[in-house]
């Protein structure tokens, strides 16, 4: 993470910017930045997302792996999170540098996902044989603020993309089974998104608070509260962050927010995925060389 | 630069990993036709021909090119190889297919390419921009591969209009499918079944029969009853063998029964097991060498391998009950102890049909088309053909190929190939024999060829580098008379400390065959050269096999030595291997290095070599015998021929002089110090040899045998059988010990190359030695070359090459040779058994005495030590009453009415040649002593015609 | 199964490529913003980032520093999603840390690293889909990276595989191409002055092919470096469109 050494003199400025619902770059307090969304960047994951949000940038891949589901949920498949903090963000990443970072932003995912997030029922296979294990690979290459809410995006866009092949278990009369791919490449289950929540993160800046924070108005800001919420509105998770802390008033005003915030999110998201994936499989790929 | 404009992806999913590929498709690749202005700039030249004028077609007067599909290429390919058929386009969709399809499809197929005059045209169309097609949603692979075929047919023509729109050119698309022919149809492409094709023209009516008759599935069960019920589909077997509900194994029918088959189940940790099929039914339609799967029937159903030997001779086809009379025969009451896991074949895994050589059986309506083949292999099923030619094709070899078999019917069908010549024309007779042992016998091709050195050669500067030049050495090489690819030579002197200096000089075959190279592929597929009794099929060119690589004498020749530094004890004290360049100064026959041995006023250079080799030979032979080699015996049978007709006028067992051993000995030592160094240097991946211990259970014959004979045969280990067999003598029955000795040759196991890391048991039993290799007979044996290469890399005289340094591979190729090992040993028996005719043929009959070397349920193996001669009696006889057979096993013996038969018991015999089968002329042997009533049969009348015979080859004898 | 025919009669290899053809090349420079120097390279489909720091003050121990030249810092990884099967770890691995080391020692031949003594140039190479040759596409990555950053280089350095199949030796492999098990060499080139930055050598290959296979690797570098230049100059005339001249 470029780290920005900030005068008082600036961040007063950008404290009573807030105050006054106008922040450094012209948005208000819940505006978003402009999200550049693309999705399959990456040909041989199930299911991949490339996601800029500022100078934020953020790559994920899904990768299906067949396994064996958990014994407390023989029915059902599961998510795996890891997230990798590339060198290629800041030095600071070299080595084990980013691993802590990767930790909680992979433990924070795990927490989001709820039963209800993705119907991990259709991931299984054969119950207590065979499953889809979803590997969700976040890759951080490039930070400008606002990590968990980009990462989120990015993350659902991913699932979004994400095409399972198609397997038929075949038993024969004795009961032991066998499983079979399908020949047509066509023929792959994809999965509902409509509940993977997204967080909105918070930002308590002097009174106010404002959402999808820059580098500069994060180092201004003592405390923040995530908010995962589902494109319906519901609240899935909540977590405050930050060496500051909230007075519970404004946490229920932040969590108000967030949910208003998190449902035009949750739309424009889905309408933006929607536009690209009418476009079908020729749509020119722009990648990393646009 | 990359000249590819556009790209796009494939995606494979295997397993469950998702595969990407790029593919890039182009727009340089020419259409193959010359005089095309459009595909000027193509990177091939033109292949097929400007005006393709014959064959002509009624169907399709317009000169044209054809385009068949993968199953016609498959199932069709004889009728493609025909000259007649020439300017064909063969798409990459279709090579492909038939490469994963069929091995050997593809092979002849690329022969087929490679051959200029058939204009045969490989168009790489997935890689064309205009004719690349994607696999679209809801269309399975083959669908996809069909499309893709339609559309590079559609784009020919399209492509030859724009060319020249006045010649008419024509692409016909070929397909059996009916619904792939219907739809290249409405899309404008002219397609044709391929039997509509073939019989369109006219001036090649022969091609008719070539022709596969494939029954399209859906006809299958027309008519008549189902004979046999339906093989499961692969996914179905595939499933029931992971979990153990069926087995997969290699399905090897009966010689002497055919009703009855065993399937070796290939087990990863467990030993091979094998299964007994027993009954048509249960034998379902597997044909030997298939691939199957087989299911286990309930133990209660289990049978006993029988005893009897049955011949499948009707030429009916509804005797389906009577076949199953048959059947009833073989489950007579056995042995429980007998009973082996019995099943049947439920479906089949991979066919491994092969074309056969055989016999018409014509029908017997005049008129039909509808004939019997019989193949010469007893394994293979008849098969039943469609010929016009039947009169023509009465009374010759031919060779029939399998299309299919449907349920209903007794036997399977198939198409004629080719027309070999007569039967018993020694020529054909050869053919046939190369033939059905897999023997490749073709002429070397011009790109094998081309990679020989060019004549006149000679050693150069460069040969020498890393090379010792050995010329000075007193080398002499000793082989049998009219050796003309002499690999081995030996010297042996003294050194100024005493000890003596051995050398063992190998042609330097590695030399001339560089890996990789056509050559040495071709080399590599023979494996061995093939000894029959008057023909040598070579594994390398003649120009190597008998010139440049064999060590003639008084020539400088390439060799790679092996030299010992011993004492007078034998007892090696120094070895080393160097690549060298000799002169052998004597190339003797074995008598010849006898004589100068023995004879004492001899007394040059290669004299005291030979008897200084001598002297070590006999005291290495008896250290090898004390530490348990053995000594084994089998009859060997060398004919005297004709100069001028090359007919056998006599044959002999084959002599043993001290010179055989002495030579024997040091290939032996050479070997076994070769193989110490391989895999020292190698230890993942030497090419050994072994030679496993065979099972205890293998000896039983043996040691029941010998008991009866009041003899005790140790097997526990190799030297106490040995040991045991050299004590088993009898004063009064002087030839039982080679009897022994025969016996025990045939409870040994396959001696087999291996790979040194696939495998952790190195042992050669029968040489008692640890670790052994072959070394000494490169231009022989293509094992011998690997080893070479491998002794060239460990002594730094040679470069390595990836293949020698894969195990894997390595292994493939162990196997192949093993094969072909097999296979050339078989093709040598079956030339001595169709010369040993022939000399019977000439003979007559005659009367021999003979000893029992097996006893069976119907029938005793005799062996006639005279001819070194082996074969059946039979006590059943088809229109004859059966005498009372009571066969013990446990002996074992058989009691013919009063008469008791045991192992070595000595009879006579009567020996003619049984030319009612022409197709499986025999010797036919029948009983004269022991006098039994209606069973043997009186030696008078036979016996005046063949004496005179008899005498005069006394005579030339003396 | 009869396996993959790498290189057909026709001379066509399994993507429909001739021998001695590169896949396509497509790359960018300054893909980041933060970074001093960034740029994405796709050779076919491996697809690669490469990040430059610096030069800047030794980061951690000073005891690392130069004296008399700046400590090239290189770090390989690739994404836990780049290969077929699924990676456990993005980087640290003993492939990982060769790779890094590899790329170190190819840089330290070509950066002019005696202009900032007691420096630190870091450069971060990041694989995003790995399909062969990824060590080529990292090393074209880093150069058009360390070029974004505007590190003085004596010249590009160019990188390329090349394999051995049927007599015949390949250019740039695939990863079919290179599970296939023959003999790869990967080589990194100055091109101008035809210098050879790294030379690496897999399997055995006979002595009397190397130079063959060298040649082929050789002149796929200089096809490389081609299009390497025409990059770097759209890129410089894109940059100068944009500060107005």
């Amino acid at each position: 993470m470029a780290s920005v050494a900030l005068s008082e003199a600036e961040k007063v400025y950008i404290v009573h910017g807030v105050q006054e619902d106008l922040r450094v770059d012209g948005r208000g307090c819940e505006d978003y930045r402009y999200v550049e969304v693309e999705t399959d960047v990456v040909s041989n994951t199930s299911g991949s997302a490339r996601v800029k949000l500022g100078h934020t940038d953020i790559l994920v891949g899904v990768k299906a792996e067949m396994g064996t589901p958990k014994l407390e949920k023989p029915n059902e498949g599961y998510l795996e999170f890891f997230v990798d903090c590339s060198a290629n963000a800041t030095p600071e990443f070299e080595g084990r540098g980013g691993d802590d970072l990767g930790t909680e932003i992979a433990n924070t995912l795990y927490r989001i996902f709820n039963k209800s997030s993705v119907d991990l029922k259709s991931l299984c296979i054969s119950p207590r044989e065979h499953c889809w294990i979803l590997y969700v690979d976040v890759l951080l290459l490039e930070c400008g603020g606002n990590l968990f809410d980009t990462i989120c995006i990015a993350v659902k866009a991913a699932l979004f993309n994400t095409r399972i092949p198609r397997v038929r278990v075949l038993e024969d009369e004795e009961g032991s089974k066998d499983i079979e791919l399908s020949d047509d490449p066509y023929d792959c289950i994809r999965l509902s998104v409509e509940n993977v929540p997204c967080i909105v993160t918070l930002c308590k800046i002097g009174y106010r608070h404002v959402v999808d924070a820059t580098l500069q108005e994060e180092a201004c800001s003592l405390a923040s509260l995530l908010v995962s919420v589902t494109s319906t509105g519901v609240v899935t998770c909540m977590r405050k962050v930050g060496k500051g802390s909230l007075d519970p008033e404004s946490v229920f005003e932040m969590m108000e927010t967030g949910k208003r915030v998190g449902k035009v999110l949750h739309a424009s998201l889905q309408s933006v995925l929607h536009k690209e994936e009418s476009l079908g499989p020729k749509r020119p790929k722009v990648g990393f060389l646009g | 630069m990359l000249k590819s404009k556009t790209f796009l992806k494939k995606t494979r999913a295997g397993g469950v990993m998702k595969i990407v590929r790029e593919h890039y498709l182009r727009d340089d690749i020419g259409c193959g036709a010359p005089g095309c202005a459009a595909c000027d700039g193509a990177h091939e030249g033109p292949v097929l021909e400007p005006q393709p004028l014959d064959p002509a077609s009624s169907l399709c007067p317009r000169p044209h090119y054809l385009l068949p599909d993968t199953n016609v290429l498959l199932h069709q390919i004889d009728v493609l190889e025909d000259p007649a058929i020439r300017n064909v386009i063969v798409l990459q969709t279709v090579l492909q297919e038939v490469r994963n399809r069929s091995a050997p499809v593809y092979k002849r197929i690329r022969d087929v390419t490679n051959n200029q005059e058939k204009h045969f045209y490989t168009f790489t169309n997935e890689h064309h921009r205009e004719t690349y097609v994607e696999q679209e949603q809801g269309e399975n692979a083959n669908d996809r591969n069909d499309r893709a075929i339609r559309v590079a047919a559609k784009w020919y023509n399209e492509h030859l209009k724009k060319m020249s729109a006045e010649n008419h050119l024509q692409v016909i698309f070929i397909t059996n499918d009916k619904k792939n022919k219907e739809k290249a149809i409405e899309e404008g492409i002219p397609a044709f079944t391929c039997e509509e094709y073939v019989k369109s023209l006219t001036a090649n009516p022969e091609l008719i029969d070539r022709l596969a008759c494939l029954s399209e599935e859906g006809n299958e069960i027309e008519s008549g009853r189902i004979i046999f019920s339906e093989h499961l589909p692969l996914s179905k077997l595939q499933q029931g063998i992971k979990s153990g509900t069926y087995l997969q194994g290699t399905f090897r029918a009966s010689r002497e029964n055919y009703l009855e088959a065993t399937v070796w189940v290939h087990g990863d940790t467990e030993e091979d097991k094998e299964i007994i099929l027993q009954g048509l039914k249960n034998l379902n339609r597997a044909v030997h060498e298939d691939i199957v799967a087989v299911e286990l029937l309930p133990r209660n159903q289990w049978v006993a391998p029988s005893s009897v030997v049955l011949h499948d001779e009707g030429q009916n086809e509804d005797d389906v009950e009577k076949e199953e009379e048959r059947e009833r025969i073989l489950n007579t009451a056995a042995n429980e102890k007998m009973l082996k896991p019995t099943g049947r074949v439920v479906g089949i895994i991979k066919r491994n049909w092969r074309p056969y050589c055989g016999m018409l059986s014509k029908s017997d309506i005049k008129e039909s088309r509808r004939h019997l083949f019989t193949p010469a292999d007893r394994r293979i099923p008849r098969i039943r053909i469609e010929t016009r030619q039947a009169s023509a094709l009465e009374g010759r070899r031919i060779i029939v190929a399998i299309d299919g078999w449907p349920r209903n019917s007794r036997y399977p069908n198939g198409h004629f190939v080719k027309n070999l010549g007569d039967v018993g024309d020694k020529e054909t007779e050869t053919e046939v024999l190369l033939l059905e042992h897999d023997v490749p016998h073709q002429p070397f091709s011009q790109a094998v060829l081309s990679f020989l050195p060019k004549m006149p050669w000679s050693i150069t500067e460069k040969d020498m580098k890393n090379r010792e030049d050995l010329r000075h050495l007193c080398v002499c090489s000793v082989d049998p008379p009219g050796c003309t690819d002499i690999d081995d030579a030996l010297h042996c002197r003294e050194l100024e400390n005493g000890n003596l200096e051995v050398g063992v000089h190998i042609a330097d075959v590695s030399h001339f065959i560089r890996p990789g190279n056509a050559l040495d592929q071709e080399s590599a597929r023979r494996g061995t050269t093939v000894y029959l009794c008057e023909k040598r099929i070579d594994m390398v060119p003649e120009l190597l096999s008998s010139n440049l690589c064999s060590l003639r004498c008084n020539v400088d020749r390439l060799a790679f030595s092996c030299i010992w530094e011993m004492n007078h004890n034998a007892e090696i004290l120094k070895v080393r291997f160097t690549k060298s360049a000799i002169n052998s100064k004597a190339s003797l026959t074995y008598a010849e290095a006898q004589m100068r041995i023995d004879s004492a006023a001899m007394n040059d250079d290669i004299t005291t070599s030979l008897r200084g080799l001598n002297k070590l030979a006999k005291i290495l032979k008896k250290r090898r015998i004390e530490k348990g080699a053995l000594t084994l015996s089998s009859p060997e049978v060398r004919f005297h021929m004709d100069s001028e007709t090359h007919d056998p006028i006599d044959l002999q067992t084959k002599e043993l002089r001290e010179t055989n051993s002495m030579v024997e000995e040091f290939m032996l030592l050479a070997n076994i110090s070769v193989a110490k160094k391989i895999h020292e240097e190698f230890s993942e991946h030497a090419l050994l040899r072994k030679h496993p211990a065979p099972p205890p259970s293998n000896y039983e014959i043996l040691v029941k045998a010998a008991k009866s004979k009041n003899l005790e045969i140790k097997t526990d280990t190799a030297k106490s059988l040995a040991d045991s067999l050299d004590r088993a003598d009898s004063p009064t029955f002087p030839y039982l010990n080679t009897l022994l000795r025969i016996l025990a040759t045939r409870c040994m196991m396959q001696a087999v190359y291996f790979c040194s890391g696939m495998d952790n048991d190195f042992h050669h039993y029968g040489l008692a030695s640890p670790i052994y290799t072959h070394f000494t007979s490169p231009i022989r044996r293509y094992a011998d070359i690997i080893v070479h290469r491998l002794l060239a890399v460990a002594i730094g005289a040679d470069c390595t090459y990836p293949e020698l340094t894969d195990k894997h591979k390595l292994a493939d190729l162990c196997k192949n040779l093993n094969f072909r090992h097999k296979m050339a040993q078989y093709a040598q028996r079956a030339s001595v058994a169709f010369h040993t005719q022939l000399f019977f043929k000439s003979k007559g009959i005659v009367s021999e005495e003979a000893y029992i070397l097996f006893v069976r349920k119907n029938a005793i193996v005799v062996l006639i030590p005279k001819y070194g001669l082996e074969g059946t009696v039979f006590f059943e006889e088809k229109d004859k009453p059966k005498p009372r057979l009571i066969y013990d096993d446990e002996i074992p013996s058989l009691k013919i009415e009063d008469t008791v038969f045991h192992i070595f018991d000595k009879v006579k015999v009567k020996i003619m040649l049984d030319s009612s089968n022409l197709q499986h002329q025999k010797i036919r042997m029948s009983l004269v002593e022991p006098q039994i009533p209606g069973v043997s049969i009186s030696a008078d009348t036979p016996n005046m015609d063949i004496d005179e015979p008899e005498r005069k080859k006394k005579k030339r004898e003396k | 199964m009869a396996g993959l025919e790498l290189l057909s009669d026709q001379g066509y290899r399994v993507d429909g490529r001739r021998a001695g053809e590169l896949r396509k090349i497509q790359a960018r420079m300054g893909v980041f913003a933060q970074a001093d120097g960034s740029a994405y390279i796709e050779q076919g489909n491996t697809k690669a980032l490469a990040v430059v720091y610096g030069p800047h003050e030794i980061r951690g121990s000073r005891a690392r520093a130069l004296p008399d030249r700046a400590l090239v810092n290189c770090q390989y990884s690739s994404a836990t999603f780049s290969t077929g099967e699924r990676k456990r770890r993005p980087h640290g691995d003993r492939k990982s840390c060769e790779m890094g080391l590899q790329l170190r020692q190819t840089f330290e031949a070509a950066i002019l690293t005696q202009l900032h003594p007691r420096s630190q140039i870091d450069i971060y190479v990041q694989v995003l889909q790995a399909d062969g040759g990824t060590y080529a596409a990292c090393v074209n990555a880093a150069t058009l990276a360390v070029l974004d950053a505007g590190i003085p280089m004596r010249d590009f350095v160019c990188a390329c595989s090349a394999g051995f199949v049927d007599s015949t030796a390949l250019a740039d492999l695939s990863h079919v191409e290179e599970a296939a098990g023959g003999p790869q060499l990967a080589l990194a080139l100055l091109p101008a002055s035809g210098q050879i930055a790294l030379l690496e050598m897999d399997a055995r290959l006979h002595e009397d092919h190397l130079e063959q296979v060298l040649e082929a690797a050789a002149q796929a570098a200089r096809d490389v470096h081609t299009l390497l230049d025409h990059v770097v100059r759209q890129h410089v005339c894109e940059a100068s469109v944009l500060l107005g001249d």
